[in-house]
């Protein structure tokens, strides 16, 4: 029944356990936290067996009035696009966890960061009133900020703000266009919300936005800006390299998924709410995610560190999430949608393993490496999967994402929507990441060990291994049968699409799906996994 | 053998890879190495026996035979399907029978001459693996399954060349050819999806969505592409953009030559038998598209005739026998763009298999010959090496023989004879090729004719220099330190070094692929055998192709060409280099100069992309990302700490101060409201 | 109202919450300000009170009115005094940990939020 809340409030729950521990108590500490997210992620598993792919509604939905004197009600629910996020979140979190047992400064602290922040993402990817998910958008804030301050590497304060102030003038644009879409809503229905079914609900039969029709582009923006901060998309990348290249390697894998806030947002809010103002935005949007592959690449490749070539190979990335999601077609969509979890699988195995480089070493820099592979063998073949799904070889996760998002992108330029050469460079992008991948592989690897230090380098223990192993297991999972996961999102996705091209009148609206839910719920129906659900033609 | 069974012939070397890559070093640890090569050569020969099993049961060409196995979904998103399909055909089977067979005589070979490394396991994974992404690319029924053959090639490629990673050239090497790869997969790729947008905007919603299925692609292409030439053109250079970057055509060769660097056996499986001919086996596959294309048809002729040729003149300023052989490959593969792009699809196929067949042996030879030199690979050290590697050295010559397509026409030819006089037959006769009027496809024919007589002086040059000629040449070499290895085994080649003939793994192989190079023409052209099997059946647009030039006495000329480039070369070579190609590089005419620095054009693109890349980046991240972005943050964080600055001073940390402040603004506020406004009213 | 009129009252409130103002401002002995705080709380407790009681009288002819108004007053004497309470325990308990870690509870050494 509050499935939801619980998988929402259960690391937060974690944080008051860890308080009652004594700090003295390291290890139990550590083994608390880690009990934590594991049952966080048990939990949210479930979610997989109520869910139905069947249906593009919210599902497993709580809906509560909260502060009704402002219309704003505790409103959580999943759907397809949602899902796999969620998962994502609970199952990187339990890596970020997993991966930290090293930490011996302030345990207890940087433990309850940890699980804060995921708390704060949970929300923020279930929660359907808009200022609930700006509180849990900006409770990722504080957390981050702290796990980059105190357990941060030498230029950790600077870094620190950079993504704080950053971040957060960004989200401030937002704030302003949710108040703002709370208000027309006012004046539509003379009822103040900020539940977003309920306002899409306006929006598809074009009622919200009929006097508002100048404004509409200016609020869509608002919500893009922010967005586009979290994602990060050219040029509001800056603040990711020093935030990668600064924070404890639990921080990079948690804010791998936290910018996916930014991708899903797009999705969420973006796309279905503002569907006049979209059209005539397509090609900037698109412009902004082609620079951001192609700009991403190309800065990546003379980075003399290896986190800083993570931070610009994620803009990169993310560039195709955003090309998919704004090509406004079913496979670049999906595609998008897709290629947003495979960048959270691959980007964090990738920083496990540099993780387990700085532990080993203390430094990222390419120059204080070299040769390797010889040393570490199975760390350097880790590596290579985790480096070929990043570049996007077939047969991983990689390819198949990025194949589907620049297919809808060249689709969408096919049909006039944005220019050709657009998607000519985006394509462009492809061999740009194997030349930083492999100039990357390159330094670290090859080569003959130039430093004394790298002499006496020891390989993955075998925890290290099965902790990298089971992300392995997700590349090839996602890139062999990747109809797993994408065949839940699709009528989500498929509703999404038509609530933000079509015309007035003919848009979905989550409510009247609802309706369909509510009568189809009242018999007692048997759980159903989400990878056999009945197929939409 | 039912066409169901194709899985297994791609099963076998899967699970060799996975045994190689799970179990190798414990294997070689409790068995020997002998045990971890026979586990490594047995999956490829299994493969090519069920492999010819089923072609016996196939018959006649590829529209009516084509039989496609399907193995469930891969990917569905929206109204695209790409399920796991395989397509049995005589063009899908005739790859599988050079790949497993020519793979299988490879491994045995390898077996041999990888024996004195120390990552055996490792190096027989990456074999096993290309040999399964190879036969992903020529059985996939859709592009995308090609596609990821192509890059799973592309990836063992890049693993095997840098398989000597502790010499960062190796590793530079290997970087070199994915990313070269990845700018021909770029094309593809767009290729690809123009098709997809073209199939999905004329057929829609109809048909099951599968767009990118040869079954359903193809009849779908030649309906959609009739009215309409232009977007034939577009994708068919996009298509010929990635077959470019895979078969090392110009100015996409770049990465062949560089990747000799990987093991010799790597470099005769990939870099000359199979992959470098994917990109041929695509074109066959695309046919279609580029017969409705004069166009593209003569820019790929023209471009192959002009690889042929610059490659051909390359090879004569190389002293690496590894690099004439590299510049060879990629000349030969010049010629079977040609045939392409003349329409003459089965003469292209007739080469890869002949070359297969010839190129390889010749690697294979050259490997025995590094092998036996103390991997040494400078020719200028070579000599008299008949005396000493008397089975290399007739197996060599048979090579040689092949691949400068000697034969009395009507009577008997090596193997390289007939596929070559198909190619240039089919490119002297055919009108298809050409741009506003100018025959680009015979102009080809005629370059390709010289390339010919080319061809057979610098294979004769490297036969002299290498088995005829005196010995003094290494006898008085004191110690040479050419291939730096990690462990100490191989013994450096000085004077008192004696070369040893090569073990009997390393020879049966070369025996085989002889006997191939000698007979495999003159079987598979008996009657036009190969051509009625590959291609049954006129083509679909260009009707019935013609390899028989009127007017010309081709088989005079090319016989010519060919026994003339030989006497011509053992009239330059047999003394030994002339003093101008000698030890000395400084005294090298500037042409021979020009030849080995590939006419400056290696240079040239290093500089521009390399160097020129990394200022570029370099500057705008230092421009846009540090300068203007950061700058605006920065400097917005600079503003508000000078306000902060000045505001600070109000802060005086009193508490009483505070509370009066608090006072204070509470009483002007009340005021405000009790005085102000009521007064207004 | 029993003839004391409402300007009394409203005046002694006055005149507590000045002294309270006044002390809060000028003393330096934390326990001090907060005897101070509490005059002033005090003081709107009776401002409150009284407002009540008066507007009970006023308002006696209407039923509702009454109803609605009688106990609102009193009713905020009491969140106050509860607020008051809970700042005090706060309050004391600031103040007993600044001693033990400077010896000393002058509110004018007490400056480190100086900007």
């Amino acid at each position: 029944m509050y499935l939801l809340s619980v998988i929402t409030f259960l690391p937060l729950l974690g944080v008051l356990g860890l308080f009652l521990l004594p700090e003295s108590k390291a290890k139990s500490v550590k083994q608390t936290a880690l009990v934590v997210s594991v049952l966080t992620f048990l939990v949210s598993l479930l979610v997989l067996f109520k869910f139905d792919g069947g249906s593009y509604a919210f599902q497993v939905s709580e809906n509560h009035p909260w502060i009704t004197q402002l219309g704003i009600s505790y409103h959580l629910g999943i759907d397809g696009i949602s899902l796999w996020l969620v998962l994502l979140t609970t199952f990187l979190s339990v890596i970020a966890v997993a991966c930290s047992m090293k930490v011996d400064n302030r345990v207890r602290a940087f433990m309850a960061c940890l699980l804060m922040l995921e708390s704060a993402m949970l929300g923020s990817f279930l929660s359907l009133d808009l200022v609930l998910f700006f509180i849990f958008f900006e409770m990722t804030l504080l957390p981050m900020w702290l796990l980059i301050n105190i357990w941060g590497g030498p230029n950790k304060g600077h870094a620190a703000n950079k993504f704080l102030i950053y971040t957060f003038a960004g989200s401030i644009f937002m704030l302003v266009g949710i108040i703002s879409l709370g208000y027309l809503q006012f004046k539509t229905t003379g009822k103040l919300t900020f539940d977003i079914v309920l306002i899409q609900e306006q929006v598809a039969q074009g009622k919200l936005w009929a006097n508002a029709l100048q404004a509409e582009p200016f609020i869509f923006w608002a919500f893009a800006i922010a967005l586009l901060v979290k994602t990060p998309a050219f040029p509001f990348h800056t603040w990711i390299p020093d935030t990668y290249a600064e924070s404890p390697i639990a921080g990079p894998i948690l804010s791998s998924v936290m910018v996916k806030m930014g991708t899903y947002g797009l999705l969420r809010f973006c796309l279905p709410l503002f569907p006049d103002a979209l059209p005539h935005q397509i090609p900037y949007l698109v412009t902004l995610a082609v620079i951001g592959i192609v700009y991403g690449a190309i800065l990546a490749a003379i980075q003399p560190d290896m986190r800083r070539v993570m931070a610009y190979s994620s803009l990169s990335h993310m560039g195709f999430v955003l090309l998919g999601i704004f090509s406004l077609t079913k496979i670049g969509m999906l595609g998008g949608a897709f290629q947003q979890l495979n960048h959270g699988i691959t980007a964090t195995i990738l920083f496990l393993l540099i993780g387990y480089l700085y532990q080993r070493r203390g430094t990222t820099l390419f120059k204080d490496f070299g040769g390797i592979k010889a040393q570490m063998p199975i760390f350097a073949t880790l590596f290579l999967i985790a480096m070929l799904s990043s570049l996007g070889l077939p047969g991983t996760n990689g390819f198949v994402g990025e194949f589907l998002a620049l297919l809808g992108g060249f689709q969408a330029a096919y049909a006039n929507q944005f220019s050709m050469g657009l998607i000519v460079v985006a394509v462009f992008g492809v061999v740009l990441a194997a030349v930083y991948m492999l100039y990357m592989f390159q330094r670290v690897f090859y080569g003959k060990i130039t430093q004394e230090e790298n002499k006496g380098l020891l390989d993955l223990t075998g925890t290290e291994i099965a902790l990298a192993g089971i992300l392995v297991v997700f590349i090839f999972w996602g890139g062999l049968a990747p109809n797993t996961f994408m065949r839940p999102m699709e009528n989500s996705i498929n509703a999404t699409l038509k609530m933000s091209t079509a015309a007035p009148g003919f848009r979905p609206s989550w409510s009247e799906e609802y309706a369909v839910e509510a009568k189809k719920h009242s018999a007692p129906t048997t759980p159903r996994l989400a990878m056999n659900m009945r197929i939409q033609p | 053998m039912n066409y169901e069974s194709i899985w297994l012939v791609l099963l076998f070397p899967i699970v060799g890879f996975l045994i190689q890559a799970f179990l190798g070093t414990r294997i070689e640890k409790m068995f020997g190495r002998r045990a971890l090569g026979a586990i490594a050569v047995l999956p490829i020969a299994l493969s090519f026996a069920v492999g010819l099993m089923i072609t016996l049961s196939t018959k006649g060409g590829p529209e009516e035979s084509a039989k496609i196995a399907t193995f469930g979904n891969w990917i569905n998103a929206a109204n695209l399907k790409i399920p796991f399909e395989f397509i049995v055909d005589p063009l899908s089977m005739t790859m599988v029978l050079i790949i497993t067979g020519i793979g299988a005589l490879i491994h045995l070979y390898a077996t041999g001459y990888m024996s004195e490394e120390k990552d055996y396991a490792r190096f027989f994974t990456y074999m096993n693996l290309f040999i399964a992404s190879m036969l992903v690319l020529v059985l996939g029924a859709n592009l995308v399954l090609l596609f990821v053959g192509w890059e799973g090639v592309g990836l063992c490629s890049y693993l095997l060349i840098g398989f000597w990673y502790k010499d960062i050239a190796n590793a530079k090497a290997a970087n070199k050819a994915f990313i070269v790869n990845r700018i021909g997969d770029w094309g593809l790729t767009l290729g690809l999806f123009l098709i997809v947008a073209l199939l999905m905007k004329t057929n829609g919603m109809a048909g099951d969505g599968r767009f990118l299925s040869y079954d359903s692609m193809l009849p779908a292409l030649k309906t959609g592409l009739q009215q309409n030439p232009g977007m034939a053109t577009a994708i068919a250079l996009l298509l010929f953009v990635g077959a470019a970057g895979k078969s090392a055509q110009f100015p996409l060769y770049l990465w062949l030559p560089d990747a000799m660097a990987g093991p010799t056996p790597v470099s005769a499986l990939i870099h000359a038998a199979t992959m470098v001919t994917s990109g041929v086996v695509l074109l066959n596959r695309m046919h279609i598209v580029f017969e409705m294309s004069p166009i593209a048809s003569a820019i790929v002729c023209g471009i192959g005739a002009f690889t042929a040729l610059f490659a051909a003149l390359i090879a004569f300023g190389q002293t690496d026998i590894k690099k004439v052989l590299a510049y060879s490959t990629v000349s030969q593969l010049g010629f079977m763009f040609i045939a392409c792009g003349a329409g003459a699809y089965w003469a292209g196929m007739f080469h890869v298999t002949t070359h297969a067949f010839f190129k390889a042996l010749l690697f294979l030879g050259a490997g025995a010959v590094i092998h036996a030199m103390g991997h040494n690979q400078d020719m200028r050290n070579y000599g008299n090496l008949r005396k000493y590697l008397p089975i290399t050295f007739w197996t060599m010559i048979l090579g040689t023989l092949a691949i400068c397509a000697v034969g009395i026409p009507g009577v008997f030819g090596f193997a390289g004879f007939y596929s070559k006089e198909a190619i240039l037959g089919g490119a002297l006769a055919n009108t298809h090729a050409q741009i506003q009027g100018i025959q680009v496809g015979q102009i080809a024919g005629w370059v390709g004719l010289g390339v010919a007589a080319l061809t057979s002086i610098y294979m004769t040059r490297l036969t002299c220099l290498t088995f005829l000629g005196s010995e003094e040449r290494w006898r008085k070499i004191p110690v040479s330190h050419e291939h730096d290895h990690e462990d100490d085994t191989h013994h450096a080649l000085d004077g008192n070094h004696t070369p040893k003939e090569v073990s009997p793994s390393m020879w049966i192989p070369l025996v085989v692929l002889a006997i191939l190079s000698v007979g495999g023409g003159f079987v598979l052209a008996n009657g036009g055998a190969f051509e009625k099997w590959l291609y049954p059946n006129e083509l679909p647009v260009l009707g019935k192709i013609s390899t028989e030039p009127n007017n010309i006495p081709l088989a005079l000329y090319s016989t010519i060409a060919a026994v003339g480039g030989i006497l011509l070369g053992l009239a330059f070579y047999l003394k030994g280099l002339p003093k101008n190609q000698g030890w000395n590089e400084a005294e090298w005419s500037p042409l021979r100069r020009a030849e080995r620095d590939q006419f400056g054009f290696d240079r040239a693109m290093t500089v521009a992309t390399v160097e020129g890349g990394g200022d570029i980046a370099n500057g705008l991240w230092k421009w846009f990302d540090v300068g203007i972005v950061d700058g605006i943050v920065e400097g917005a964080g600079k503003v508000s700490g000078g306000i902060g600055m000045v505001l600070k001073r109000w802060q005086s940390g009193y508490i009483r101060l505070y509370a009066l402040m608090m006072l204070l603004g509470f009483v002007s506020f009340i005021g405000y409201f009790a005085f102000v406004i009521k007064g207004g009213h | 109202m029993n003839g004391v009129p409402l300007a009394a009252y409203i005046g002694l409130g006055m005149i507590m919450f000045t002294t309270g103002v006044v002390g809060v401002i000028i003393r330096r002995n934390p326990i001090v300000i907060f005897m101070c705080i509490e005059l002033m709380l005090n003081s709107v407790n009776l401002t409150f009170l009284t407002f009540a009681r008066y507007q009970m009288a006023a308002r006696s002819s209407d039923a509702l009115g009454m109803q609605n108004s009688l106990m609102a007053g009193q009713m905020m004497v009491i969140f106050v005094m509860a607020v008051a309470a809970a700042e005090v325990a706060v309050g004391l308990g600031i103040i007993m940990a600044i001693y033990r870690l400077r010896d000393s509870v002058d509110i004018d050494e007490l400056n480190l939020l100086r900007g």
